[in-house]
């Protein structure tokens, strides 16, 4: 552990308030509740995604269970239809996949992503005290509840939640006849992902001023850990691509209600209901919907790039492999992320030209993702690799991104995505990188940052069992998905077995099912593990990985302020297994003669 | 740091991800759960595609995670004493593995844009065979009648059964009245969105005989599953006969005999 | 880092979960049929009448899940069970429970057009209970013939959420006619049970005779026998004459459309897109219209009757009648659906609901539409006549002079 000499606190002590008369009501809710410490902050965010996610995940389990078994008595849902003898409504089932899409993109991934993790890591690796914005930051938080109450009041109201899918293409979304949830269902949706949109915002303005203003002395850009770069052009991208969705939502809301027509053509009947004046399109939604729910993919796995690279490199003690070139890869990412939107609606009935524009930015959007891949390759070869729980989550991302990446070449290939869209190719694609990908890193994450956050480490033991179950599990859920979309099985189906072509999958679907309810069980080993751990585990001290960056001086849990002196960085973040030093790890914060002492000490 | 058989037992979980992952693609084709049959003529480029990209990209994965599992196991703290490698990268490696993939992936793209422009972008010069609406929940089919003009009064209406002559080029003309649709049919390996207000053409050549399913595949509704449909192929002379059978009974003045009446009978 | 685990997280994860698996494994119970509530309060029927009604059905009719088709319905059982029950396939890997898979989620269970789905649809689907069909090839009260059902289910209802069952194989159609017929005769008997009540004696104290006489012979029979009769009610169609003079014929058709004795354009509107009336309503939902009017007065003039001058029985009756209108309301709102008006059908469209032969719409303009307020021309116009109405209609979609221009854009040429 670094002993480097700590120059006298300058900063933390001196702002201490005068004293005052206790007004215990008032503390509490400034420090817990509308506090303005990012840390606080970001445990917020963390302990409202993971609720969501259970919610995701039950919705998930419903969604399931109907495929595999359709018409059948459904567990606990049953009970609604308890007329129809437990059997689903139709209606119901594509309310089921809209609002686990929806909870799990909106609520859960791009939150936890950067409303969790971005806020409690940012200032601790780069070394400020907090965020540009305190402020705005805990505004970034309270503006998900009015979300929060929008999406989860929808479930209540006449007619149930949105139903048109997460996509939500009008006019399914925008006729309020077109389906049950077409009603208030779906204008509280998009009221909800206005909100997570606003929250979003903040957010990114937030992060790319702190980055760019607020690093401690030493700490140039390109000594900040992988993290943090994810984590800025992340923010970079929900800056420039957020507009436009919320613009989109604007104008769905406005065809709703206000009864303009910018998504749907004249004369347009549906379900016998006309509405509005029409004279618009429905592949304008399209474009607008794609051109930041792509960059939005890319969102909602940047970051989980940006740990792993951490985490790996912290458990194989070795540097990054091409610390620059991986650099080049996330803005890569970023940058064509912006051109490739198309890819979506190559079937949509845009103009076919595009079909070949998009194709080729597609194909070259795979280039970034294979660097970044071969890196991490590098990173773990030739290391000295300890399979803690983190690490292997951390792996399992390396392991399960190949496949995610992968399977994206296929639908890029536009005549091969004439025959996959809109089957089960796709739904294995983006769960590969979403749930495989993105939400290993966040468990990586978790057990990675938990002794930062709450000061003791979570069990090992009990780490393993959720990561082996989980993997094994998940693997099994999604894999075959792959398969059933060879033979064409397509999403969103209540019943597919109503086609001859589908007939034999039964056997399959019900393999899977099982196993998703075994993945959503296991997480019961994860949430008790988490709580418990919180109170009870081993008190951990400042650095129980020996770990390089910035975040592992502070104390465990860091005070208001994070830091109890100055931190100055004289080195990139990757310095482990250095030649010549007698420890394995390099900080970030240890003086140059500390290397120098630590040589010679080692030398008698 | 763990036991010896901790970074073994990880290791070889991580082999498996290969393996299996092999392992099901090889057995699905084998147990009959993979392509439907192609029945099209330009399905054979695109099928061919598609295992083109599976052979490309099987070789990547399996490389790949075959180098992860390696990794893990020969560089096990727990079981390798030495020290780790101090290397910030390899310029030469960023650059090899960056000009090969790049290559590889836009050679992929200019090798299909044929394949999607015949599909989609050189529509045969031809009347419309038969015109599909798309509505919730059903296909509308309209055949032009015998003056071959959509639209007039000898058109033949059909719902969710469509009839084609084999070996001949077919047009599509789609529309949907009221949302979002898709028309799909795995066997031809067509697929396109029906979008209201817009008439969109489909076309392609059937190569066989047969019965086929038409499945929607842009969620529409509650009924999205319900959209099925069949579509015949069948050879000139029996597709004309069946539309003249169908055009009489569009335009019967008499009802058909009602089975209820020979067993009552009998 | 250290490998201790501790067991006490294990615990409370097994009873966790054993506590999930309780909860969440219960099933539902067997599905049920739902009683007619409507008819129920209307009838003013006690709860012991209206368990009395529902263990009569139970034994003459059976569940959801196990149907009874007495020899006096003419029902085929072994159909009957095809189509009842839960979604399953049988041990020869026929499906099962086909009504439960294809309908139920619209036309309900019961066959009461109240299935999860009904409220979200327009035009609601069809009620089968009071045993009213529309589109059918029999003279306006009589029932529809068998081929007639099976007819519906082959080609679905044009311009409706009825969808076409042409794809299901023979035999499963088959089967789903059967049990459409098998709730209606339930549902009929229901409605005719509950309104029995009514001629009771004192003597039978408020309780039907379960007899067989008067449940089977007295109630069931007459209604299953008009089903039976159905294919004697056909509609005798004279042939169109073979070398009709079409363009003749259609300018016979249009004058009769606009003339008095036809009146056509009363409802259908001089345009022939149906805006001649907007205010009429089919069957099913005047039937609520009129009931719900008739509670909402009476509610509100028992409400502001003072039961200050009335003597202990009569402020009993008048507190008893309050809590039936508000009873009813309250049914009124969960068991029925919000009525809707009917608009005549937009002859431009060149969609119909019945079906678009020739033939189809001389039964519509013959007998009108059961249920819906088009009229019977029987009696009124001649056979040739309507069968010159049916050519004018039949080219109303491409008509692109006249009344209505090319410009106008509901017709059949870019409509469709």
């Amino acid at each position: 552990m670094s002993t480097a000499i700590a120059s006298p606190v300058a900063h933390g002590t001196a702002h201490l308030p005068p004293a005052r008369k206790p007004r215990p009501v008032a503390e509490f809710l400034s420090t817990y509740v509308f506090s303005k410490d990012h840390k606080v902050i970001g445990l917020q965010f963390l302990f409202s995604t993971l609720v969501w996610f259970l919610i995701g995940g039950l919705l998930a389990l419903a969604v399931r269970w109907q495929i595999a078994w359709p018409w059948s008595d459904v567990p606990v849902l049953g009970k609604l239809f308890a007329q129809e003898g437990g059997q689903m409504a139709p209606e119901f089932y594509t309310m089921l996949f809209t609002m686990h899409a929806t909870v799990m993109i909106f609520l859960v991934i791009i939150p936890i992503l950067a409303g969790a993790f971005g806020n409690f890591l940012i200032p601790l690796m780069i070394g400020a005290d907090d965020m540009a914005f305190p402020t705005l930051n805990m505004l970034s938080y309270w503006f998900m509840w009015p979300a929060f109450i929008a999406f989860g009041a929808s479930f209540f109201v006449e007619g149930g939640a949105a139903s048109s899918g997460w996509t939500s293409y009008p006019t399914l979304s925008t006729n309020i006849a077109s389906s049950p949830g077409a009603g208030w269902g779906q204008t509280l949706w998009l009221i909800g992902l206005t909100m997570v949109g606003v929250s979003s915002m903040l957010g990114s303005v937030n992060y790319m001023t702190t980055i760019i203003l607020m690093r401690a002395p030493g700490m140039t850009m390109f000594r900040l850990p992988m993290t943090i770069w994810a984590m800025f052009i992340t923010a970079v991208l929900q800056a420039f691509a957020l507009p436009v969705l919320t613009a989109a939502g604007f104008m769905q809301l406005a065809d709703r209600t206000l009864g303009t027509g910018f998504f749907s053509p004249e004369g347009n009947i549906v379900n016998n209901w006309m509405q509005g004046t029409g004279g618009g399109q429905p592949l304008l939604w399209q474009h607008l919907f794609w051109f930041y729910s792509h960059p939005a993919v890319y969102i909602m796995i940047l970051p989980a790039m940006g740990m792993v690279s951490d985490i790996l490199t912290t458990f194989a003690r070795k540097p990054l492999f091409g610390y620059r070139p991986m650099v080049y890869s996330i803005a890569g990412i970023a940058g064509l992320g912006f051109i490739v939107w198309g890819h979506h609606m190559f079937i949509s009935g845009m103009n076919p030209a595009l079909g070949i524009t998009f194709m080729v930015s597609t194909m070259m959007i795979a280039l970034p993702s294979a660097v970044k891949t071969f890196n991490w390759l590098g990173t773990i070869w030739g290391g000295k690799i300890q399979f803690t729980t983190s690490m292997l989550f951390a792996l399992a991302f390396v392991s399960m991104f190949i496949i995610g990446g992968l399977s994206g070449i296929f639908m890029a290939a536009t005549p091969v995505d004439i025959f996959i869209h809109d089957t089960y190719f796709i739904v294995a694609h983006f769960h590969y990188v979403l749930f495989a990908g993105t939400a290993m890193g966040v468990w990586a994450g978790i057990y990675y940052w938990f002794p930062k956050m709450f000061g003791r480490t979570m069990n090992e033991f009990w780490g393993k069992v959720h990561f082996f179950l989980t993997f094994i599990f998940m693997n099994g859920t999604f894999f075959t998905m792959h398969i059933l979309g060879a033979v064409g099985f397509p999403r969103r189906l209540a019943d597919a077995y109503h086609y001859e072509t589908f007939h034999h999958l039964q056997p399959m679907n019900a393999f899977m099912t099982w196993c998703a309810i075994g993945m959503v069980a296991t997480q019961i080993i994860f949430a008790i593990n988490f709580f418990w751990s919180m109170f009870f585990g081993p008190v951990a001290g400042r650095n129980p990985w020996n770990a390089n960056t910035l975040e592992w001086t502070a104390p465990s849990p860091p005070g208001h302020g994070n830091f109890d002196f100055q931190p100055v960085v004289y080195r990139g973040p990757y310095e482990y297994s250095v030649p010549g030093v007698e420890k394995d790890h390099l900080m970030q914060t240890d003086p140059p003669h500390a290397a120098a002492a630590a040589a010679a000490a080692a030398a008698h | 740091m763990g036991s010896r058989f901790s970074g073994i037992f990880w290791s070889l979980l991580f082999l498996a991800v290969p393996v299996l992952g092999v392992a099901t693609f090889a057995i699905a084709p084998a147990i009959d759960v993979w392509l439907p049959k192609d029945i099209s003529e330009h399905g054979k480029a695109i099928d061919g595609l598609f295992y083109f990209i599976l052979g490309l990209t099987g070789i990547v994965f399996i490389a790949t995670e075959v180098v992860l599992f390696w990794f893990l196991w020969k560089y096990d703290a727990a079981r390798d004493n030495g020290p780790a490698k101090y290397i910030h990268g390899s310029h030469t490696l960023e650059v090899v593995w960056t000009i090969i993939p790049a290559a590889t992936l836009l050679f992929l793209a200019i090798y299909q844009m044929n394949t999607w422009a015949d599909v989609k972008m050189r529509r045969p010069a031809m009347a419309p065979t038969v015109e599909v609406v798309a509505r919730q929940f059903e296909w509308r089919l309209r055949y032009p009648g015998r003056d071959g003009t959509l639209g007039t009064a000898d058109d033949l209406f059909l719902v969710n059964d469509m009839h084609v002559p084999v070996d001949e080029d077919i047009l599509v003309q789609l529309k949907s009245m009221d949302v979002l649709h898709s028309f799909f049919i795995p066997n031809l390996r067509i697929k396109q969105d029906a979008v209201p207000g817009m008439k969109i053409p489909v076309w392609f050549k059937a190569t066989e005989n047969g019965q086929f399913d038409i499945v929607c595949a842009e969620l529409c509704g509650w009924g999205h599953y319900k959209m099925k449909g069949r579509v015949t192929v069948e050879s000139r002379e029996d597709f004309d006969r069946w539309l003249e059978s169908q055009y009489a009974k569009q335009e019967a003045t008499q009802p058909e005999p009602d089975p209820a009446d020979a067993v009552a009978q009998n | 880092m250290t490998m201790a685990y501790s067991l006490r997280p294990l615990w409370i994860t097994c009873s966790l979960g054993c506590l999930v698996v309780a909860v969440g494994c219960g099933t539902t119970p067997a599905a049920s049929f739902r009683p007619n509530m409507v008819e129920a309060t209307k009838q003013r029927l006690t709860p012991a009448q209206e368990k009395q009604v529902a263990t009569v059905l139970l034994a003459m009719f059976g569940t959801p899940d196990d149907p009874v088709a007495l020899p006096e319905t003419g029902l085929d059982e072994a159909k009957l069970r095809l189509a009842a029950g839960p979604v399953r396939s049988d041990i020869v890997g026929r499906k099962n429970g086909l009504y439960r898979e294809h309908c139920a989620h619209c036309h309900g269970i019961t066959g009461d057009g109240l299935g999860p789905t009904a409220a979200f649809l327009n035009p609601y689907p069809r009620d089968y209970r009071p045993g009213v069909f529309k589109f059918k090839s029999t003279e306006r009260a009589d029932k529809p013939t068998h081929a007639d059902l099976v007819r519906i289910l082959h080609n679905g209802i044009a311009g409706t959420s009825m969808p076409s069952f042409a794809l299901l194989p023979e035999a499963q159609v088959e089967a789903l006619a059967e049990y459409v017929k098998y709730l209606s005769i339930r549902g009929e008997t229901e409605l005719s049970l509950m309104r029995a009540f009514f001629e009771l004696d004192d003597d039978a104290q408020g309780k039907l005779p379960e007899t067989r006489e008067f449940l089977v012979d007295e109630t069931l029979s007459p209604i299953a026998e008009k089903w039976q009769a159905a294919a004697d009610a056909r509609i005798p169609v004279p042939e169109m004459p073979a070398d009709i003079d079409l363009v003749a014929s259609i300018a016979k058709g249009k004058e009769l459309f606009y003339g008095d004795k036809a009146n056509c354009v009363k409802c259908h509107g001089v345009t022939g897109l149906g805006d001649g009336q907007a205010n009429d309503y089919d069957d099913w939902n005047k039937a609520i219209v009129e009931i719900d009017k008739e509670v909402k007065s009476t509610a509100a003039k028992a409400k502001e009757t003072s039961t200050v001058s009335m003597s202990a029985d009569e402020a009993a009756e008048h507190r008893s009648q309050l809590a039936w209108l508000e009873k009813f309301d309250a049914v009124l709102a969960g068991d029925a659906l919000t009525p809707r008006t009917i608009p005549p059908r937009n002859l431009r469209h060149g969609i119909y609901r019945g079906g678009r032969r020739p033939l189809d719409l001389y039964y519509r303009i013959h007998a009108g539409i059961n249920g819906a307020p088009m009229p019977a021309a029987k009696g009124t116009i001649s056979p040739e006549d309507i069968w010159h109405i049916v050519n004018y209609v039949r080219s109303l979609p491409y008509e692109l002079d006249g009344e209505l221009g090319a410009d106008r854009p509901m017709v059949a040429r870019d409509r469709f």
